[in-house]
């Protein structure tokens, strides 16, 4: 993916002007660097378009969260519409984070191809009528099928990252993405207090609930096309522009894609983190597709009530995803990557922990107060995940990216269907099971060894040239590629890298070969 | 003495958490006869056909046996081949915790005899097998007898519904116009901004 810059230390919401120079010839609302994306992060600004950009994006990624897990708060209904079986209602969770583990792969060469802009609008208007399909639903299998293709849409989160890159400066695009990645995420939040509202106003009105269901459905596809249609005319790929109408700059050359697609698959970190992903954003999915049901089954509770209470889980992101950054910055600040490597252990093993209180709980406020607790921990272990994995390779930091995300969807497919699909023990149990395995699979994490950095429990290594970051950042290009000059990139992300070390960077000597700090 | 005291407090406590908890299906007698409509195997359409339904006091058992029975309920129950695999239909001991009759059909005061009801299936009821359970309650609103159309096993005289598709023609021509439009308004921009960068060089 080109023009992903790699996530830095500071988690400020500007940069600081003599590190990275100010373009002052440039016309924009917001202070600008050479290339013309934004220093500054302006939440409650619109201007155009590096913050017109982040809204339309996190915009359209949160509308794609309400359309994909819009069934579930109103599964009661559906199942008796249907006549659904639990193996069915299992199926069909599985289905609807699917669909995505292939779109999320793809999206990155249609941001390439085609831009970030089209990328999205593309996505998110074809998925548009997926949406109005279900008015067409009447068997297991159309259900399922429907939920397939409705969860194309999530790779949303591809295009809303890719274009974020674009827009922003590499020292505040960790809290940028993280930002827009988490309001995003929230709509599976949302969507189970929308969803049963839009029910209950619609059978108000007169319909019977077995139509009033599918009434409900065409608001998330009218969103979608609502959405389309600004980011076409509002949105832009680059802060100068459509990538139609500018001349490319020359001075990025074109990395190879089996070059990049090699070292990202050979980099055990890369797998240990897919796993981890399964496990935290994974789990929040599933959770998304099981929660609401589960309330109003197990508490006997009402459709929209159980809603409320499936929100709380997903709107928990507003704040809980930056907070697993914030703390992952924090801890590298004195502990350097050891401290992010152990935030994320502590909050992903929580997270885990308060998922088998979840399943345990009897009583309808300690479940609340279980799952909340549950929320947190695996939302804030998303963000931490994407502390570290800036920091595994600079070359193929975009496919890394995508893998990940896809391990995400693709650990939420697993856990629906080992847990959640099954007759033979019942959703608590399943929920207890869930929270176990997010504590055995966070383990791996204790594997993950930077020689320059170290791990959670062996210290980096003390060869000279080994215990480098820019020996390990150099080690992704070979001699002719160095001789070209293509490694400069990695070289100055190495340089930059040097805050991992945590506070022992003012005593880390000077390796031979490498440009001063401060030049 | 000590003995008897604990015996009776067990007891006296016991009764208390049966009362809090609610009756169990086991401690009810079978004391209603309950007849319905609908032969076995018969498939009725939601929304369209009648079941009626007539219960009664078994006159067989002694006289003073209904006189705690103060209301009474007619509620359509799933049959067990309609709660295979489905835990929300899930037959437990505990009626409060109980989810195999989830249609009230009527609600009443008791009466010995001559009680007759006549309903249209209502639209919100799942195409599955049923049986008709009439629950007689007390005067604090808890379970005291009942009586079914089927047998103890839940195996004769079961009946089916066919529910309603809930789908529409209007519903699915509005489906069709707005993906149509989504599709078009995508492909039309694209065309008209490629032809405009293409005289723009």
């Amino acid at each position: 993916m080109h023009g992903v810059t790699g996530r830095e230390q500071t988690f400020a919401f500007s940069v600081a002007s003599p590190i990275v120079p100010t373009d002052t010839s440039a016309n924009f609302a917001l202070p600008v660097d050479s290339e013309h994306k934004a220093k500054v992060f302006k939440i409650l600004s619109l201007a155009n378009p590096h913050m017109r950009t982040f809204h339309l994006s996190w915009i359209s990624f949160f509308t794609c969260f309400v359309s994909t897990f819009a069934a579930a708060p109103l599964v009661p209904i559906i199942r008796d519409n249907l006549n659904l079986k639990k193996g069915d209602i299992g199926n069909a969770g599985v289905a609807s984070v699917s669909g995505s583990i292939f779109s999320r792969l793809v999206m990155g060469a249609v941001c390439d191809l085609l831009g970030p802009r089209y990328g999205c609008a593309f996505l998110i208007m074809l998925c548009a009528p997926t949406v109005f399909c279900m008015c067409f639903v009447s068997s297991a299998g159309g259900y399922i099928a429907v939920r397939f293709m409705i969860g194309f849409s999530l790779a949303t989160f591809v295009s809303c990252q890719y274009w974020m890159s674009t827009m922003f400066n590499g020292k505040i695009i960790g809290l940028v993405n993280g930002t827009a990645a988490g309001w995003g995420n929230m709509g599976g939040g949302a969507t189970q207090l929308i969803m049963p509202m839009l029910y209950e106003v619609i059978r108000r009105i007169g319909s019977t609930p077995f139509t009033a269901w599918r009434i409900a459905f065409f608001i998330p596809g009218w969103l979608h096309v609502i959405m389309g249609i600004l980011v076409l005319t509002l949105g832009q790929d680059l802060p100068d522009g459509n990538r139609s109408t500018l001349q490319k700059k020359g001075d990025v050359s074109k990395d190879k894609f089996s070059k990049v697609f090699w070292y990202a698959i050979t980099n055990y970190r890369t797998w240990i983190f897919v796993l981890l992903y399964g496990y935290s954003m994974g789990v929040e999915l599933s959770t998304d597709n099981v929660i609401a049901e589960y309330f109003y089954d197990r508490f006997n509770l009402k459709l929209h009530t159980a809603g409320i209470i499936a929100a709380t889980f997903g709107m928990a992101n507003i704040v809980a995803r930056p907070f697993g950054g914030y703390s992952s910055d924090l801890a590298a600040r004195r502990f350097g990557m050891r401290g992010r490597l152990w935030t994320l252990w502590i909050l992903q093993t929580l997270g885990g922990v308060f998922c088998i209180w979840l399943g345990r709980a009897n009583s309808l406020p300690i479940a609340v107060l279980a799952m909340i607790l549950f929320s947190v921990g695996a939302q804030a272990a998303c963000g931490a995940t994407f502390g570290i994995v800036p920091f595994i390779s600079r070359r193929s930091l975009g496919i890394i990216s995508g893998l990940t995300g896809a391990g995400g969807n693709f650990g939420s497919g697993l856990t629906q269907l080992v847990f959640f699909t099954s007759s033979s023990f019942s959703t608590a149990t399943g929920l207890s099971l869930m929270g176990a395995m997010i504590v055995a699979c966070t383990l791996p994490v204790t594997l993950v060894h930077f020689p320059q950095w170290g791990s959670m429990f062996l210290p980096p290594s003390k060869d000279v040239v080994k215990g480098t970051e820019e020996h390990y950042y150099e080690s992704e290009w070979n001699e002719e590629e160095k001789k070209k000059g293509m490694h400069q990139g990695s070289l100055k992300f190495a340089e930059n890298s040097r805050s991992e070390r945590g506070k022992r960077v003012a005593s880390a000597p000077t390796p031979p070969n490498s440009t001063p700090s401060h030049v | 003495m000590a003995t008897r005291a604990f015996l009776v407090t067990s007891l006296l406590l016991s009764c208390l958490l049966q009362i809090c908890s609610g009756a169990y299906f086991s401690s009810l007698q079978r004391t209603l006869i309950v007849t319905a409509s609908p032969k076995a195997g018969e498939v009725l359409k939601s929304g369209e056909d009648k079941i009626t339904v007539t219960w009664g006091l078994n006159q067989s058992y002694p006289a003073g046996t209904d006189s705690a029975y103060k209301t009474v309920k007619v509620k359509l129950c799933y049959a067990p081949i309609s709660q295979v695999d489905r835990a929300w239909r899930k037959t437990v001991d505990q009626l409060t915790k109980d989810k195999t009759c989830q249609h009230m059909i009527v609600s009443q005061p008791y009466k010995a005899s001559n009680n007759s009801v006549e309903w249209t299936i209502e639209k919100d009821v799942p195409t599955a097998t049923y049986f008709i359970r009439t629950y007689a309650y007390d005067a604090e609103g808890q379970e005291v007898a009942y009586g079914q159309t089927t047998d103890a096993h839940k195996t004769t005289n079961l009946f089916g519904i066919e529910a309603i598709t809930g789908r529409h023609a209007s519903l699915d021509i509005a489906a069709i116009c707005f993906s149509a439009f989504s599709v078009i308004s995508l492909f039309g921009f694209f065309l008209v901004e490629k032809r405009k960068t293409r005289v723009a060089k």
